[in-house]
């Protein structure tokens, strides 16, 4: 069979486009890496959901083991264990984008239909005062004193049931309501009701294309298996996208596949209240700094928080000590600082297919790091805190790059028009085409992304 | 883990007397010895807090490491099984250089795999420690317990 598109990963960026694609009548076929789960059957605790809903079981390193990186492996993809925060784009990004790759759709102008079309097929909320809880309050008051501009965060759900006292931190390891609006939720299962042919489990290791079709091969419980598509979209993010095309051989071609990754480094600092701010309890994460200044300097704050075994792999301690300071959980303050992080990252893939990052933190992000965590330290020591644990290991949560877009096929992978250069039918539309790093949250972004090449493709 | 790394491992892990190659895709009796006497040392018996070997239900390990690949998971075994022969002096002396090596500029291989180890040594007995994987002949306060976490989940 040949199918009209075949879509490669469920993330944002695949199970929008899956959706939209779908929805046209078109025969589209999504293929997963990872297992299918649902509300049911998600991991329930924070050990189980690190071991089984990560590539590695867990956490993965840059070569030099000096950042880590959470990549998901699921239907969903991150979707299912981020915040689901919602954030446009603003001018600074796009023009930022525009600048780095000569296409000139990037602007808010050509993107709000498709942000428009997005938003209205989630469900949005955005926080209320009366939703903050102890770690959000002495953020906002905090900040307050010292004049620095926060807002309240806008988040994909429609039913969390934090009024009968749910306590949402237990949905990082995915939405056992179907509330969040994940790439599973908002997408792929409605697409799903509607006829989606979805194949999980299936990793792909190759693709063929030519000018009529485009062959896909991979292993399926480690059976080889092989489908066929008019059109081929590669969703599978910075890291497996790259490597799908890393292992078909389209590094002679295209000098800069495996360049240009970023990813956000984010550094989590704990200040220990006298008395309990029960940081996990309900909305855990509602906040977010909002002031034009952090994002001239290149930063921006989260008012975020973990569950213990995440708090306490950030204290880098042993012992009697470790145990002093995670006794104290529920005293626990915690603000994130998410550098905007300049693209000098490379990807890797051996022959063997194991991949490498080489990912070191420019002059750049260490001053836009040190600027951001001075302004927590400022509001730690301004809400009280009696002191302070200074994670110095960042995590990259956002990963970026590796294929991106832009005109010149010497500085790029794929053209404005979501085409891996020189190719007509394979196609690639996630996280990995982003020319650099936006410094805002990119989930809605490749969301429209994928809207954007759906409408492009049914033309 | 680089390519220097991985083929040192293989040939340690082909001649080795501790026979890990039979064990590759869980933890070896001798491996999770090695990892009981490092739990010690990051969670020790300690006013309410119980020791890593008593709370841990080293029982639910391999199903923690089912995804790890087996590349790193037989380096991780075979590292615990020596760890299982070290006098705790040693243990400790290593476990600190772990550390240090989260704030040592270099990025040569030894504290590039230092850090590695830190963080997978700290990842693996945390995970068991303050999760709800006890071990259930342990009828102490849990770590969790000790912590007082509660979170509430409700379903509709």
């Amino acid at each position: 069979m040949i199918y009209d598109f075949i879509v490669v990963g469920s993330g944002s960026g695949g199970g929008s486009l899956a959706y939209y694609l779908n929805k046209s009548g078109a025969k589209v076929l999504l293929i997963e890496a990872g297992k299918f789960y649902r509300k049911n059957t998600f991991p329930k605790t924070e050990a189980e959901t690190s071991a089984h809903l990560y590539w590695g079981g867990g956490i993965e390193f840059d070569k030099a083991a000096r950042i880590g990186f959470l990549r998901t492996k699921m239907v969903g993809g991150s979707s299912i264990v981020y915040q689901c925060l919602m954030d446009r784009f603003d001018d600074i990004a796009f023009n930022d984008w525009k600048a780095e790759s000569g296409v000139d759709w990037f602007n808010n102008t050509e993107m709000d239909k498709h942000y428009s079309q997005v938003e209205s097929d989630m469900v949005l909320h955005t926080f209320t005062p009366e939703e903050r809880n102890g770690n959000a309050k002495l953020f906002v008051e905090a900040c307050d004193k010292l004049g620095y501009k926060w807002g309240n965060l806008r988040r994909g759900q429609s039913n969390c049931g934090a009024e009968k006292g749910n306590d949402c931190i237990g949905c990082l390891g995915g939405c056992f309501r179907d509330s969040k609006q994940s790439s599973l939720v908002a997408f792929v299962q409605k697409a799903e009701k509607e006829g989606l042919e979805i194949i999980t489990e299936t990793e792909i290791e190759k693709v063929e294309p030519n000018n009529d079709t485009c062959k896909i091969h991979g292993l399926q419980n480690g059976n080889k298996v092989s489908f066929e598509g008019k059109k081929v979209i590669l969703c599978g993010g910075a890291f497996g996208s790259t490597r799908m095309m890393m292992r078909s051989g389209f590094q002679s071609k295209l000098q800069a596949l495996g360049k240009n990754f970023a990813t956000h480094p984010q550094f989590m600092w704990l200040g220990f209240q006298n008395e309990p701010v029960d940081a996990h309890k309900g909305m855990f994460q509602s906040v977010a700094s909002k002031d034009p200044s952090f994002r001239a300097q290149g930063f921006k704050l989260e008012n975020v928080f973990a569950p213990p075994i995440s708090i306490g792999m950030l204290m880098n301690v042993t012992g009697a000590e470790h145990q002093r300071l995670m006794k104290q959980y529920r005293n626990i303050q915690c603000i994130e600082v998410a550098v905007r992080d300049e693209n000098a990252g490379v990807i890797r893939c051996d022959n063997s297919g194991k991949m490498s990052v080489e990912k070191t933190l420019t002059d750049q992000d260490k001053t836009r790091r040190d600027k951001g965590l001075q302004v927590i330290e400022n509001i730690l020591t301004t809400s009280g805190a009696k002191e302070i644990c200074k994670s110095n290991f960042p995590v990259g949560l956002h990963l970026m790059g590796g294929c991106v877009m832009g005109v010149d096929a010497a500085k790029s992978v794929v053209n404005p028009e979501f085409q891996v250069h020189g190719e007509q039918t394979l196609y690639i539309a996630d996280s990995s085409i982003y020319p650099n790093a936006p410094g805002i949250n990119p989930g809605l972004t490749i969301k429209s992304l994928g809207h954007r090449l759906a409408m492009q493709l049914l033309k | 883990m680089n390519e220097f790394e991985f083929s040192l491992t293989q040939f340690i892990i082909r001649h080795s007397p501790l026979n890990i190659k039979k064990i590759m895709n869980f933890f070896s009796t001798r491996a999770t010895k090695g990892l009981l006497k490092v739990g010690d040392i990051y969670c020790p018996k300690n006013g309410d807090f119980p020791s890593f070997t008593e709370a841990a239900g080293t029982a639910y390990l391999n199903n923690l490491v089912t995804h790890v690949p087996k590349d790193d998971f037989s380096s991780l075994n075979l590292v615990l099984a020596i760890f299982s022969f070290l006098p705790n002096g040693i243990l400790n002396w290593i476990i600190t250089a772990c550390e240090k090596s989260q704030n040592n500029p270099s990025d040569g291989i030894i504290p590039s795999t230092l850090r590695q180890l830190n963080i997978g040594l700290r990842g693996l007995c945390f995970s068991i420690y303050y999760s709800e994987f006890t071990n259930p002949n342990f009828n102490g306060k849990k770590p969790l317990d000790v912590i007082d976490y509660r979170l509430n989940r409700i379903e509709d």
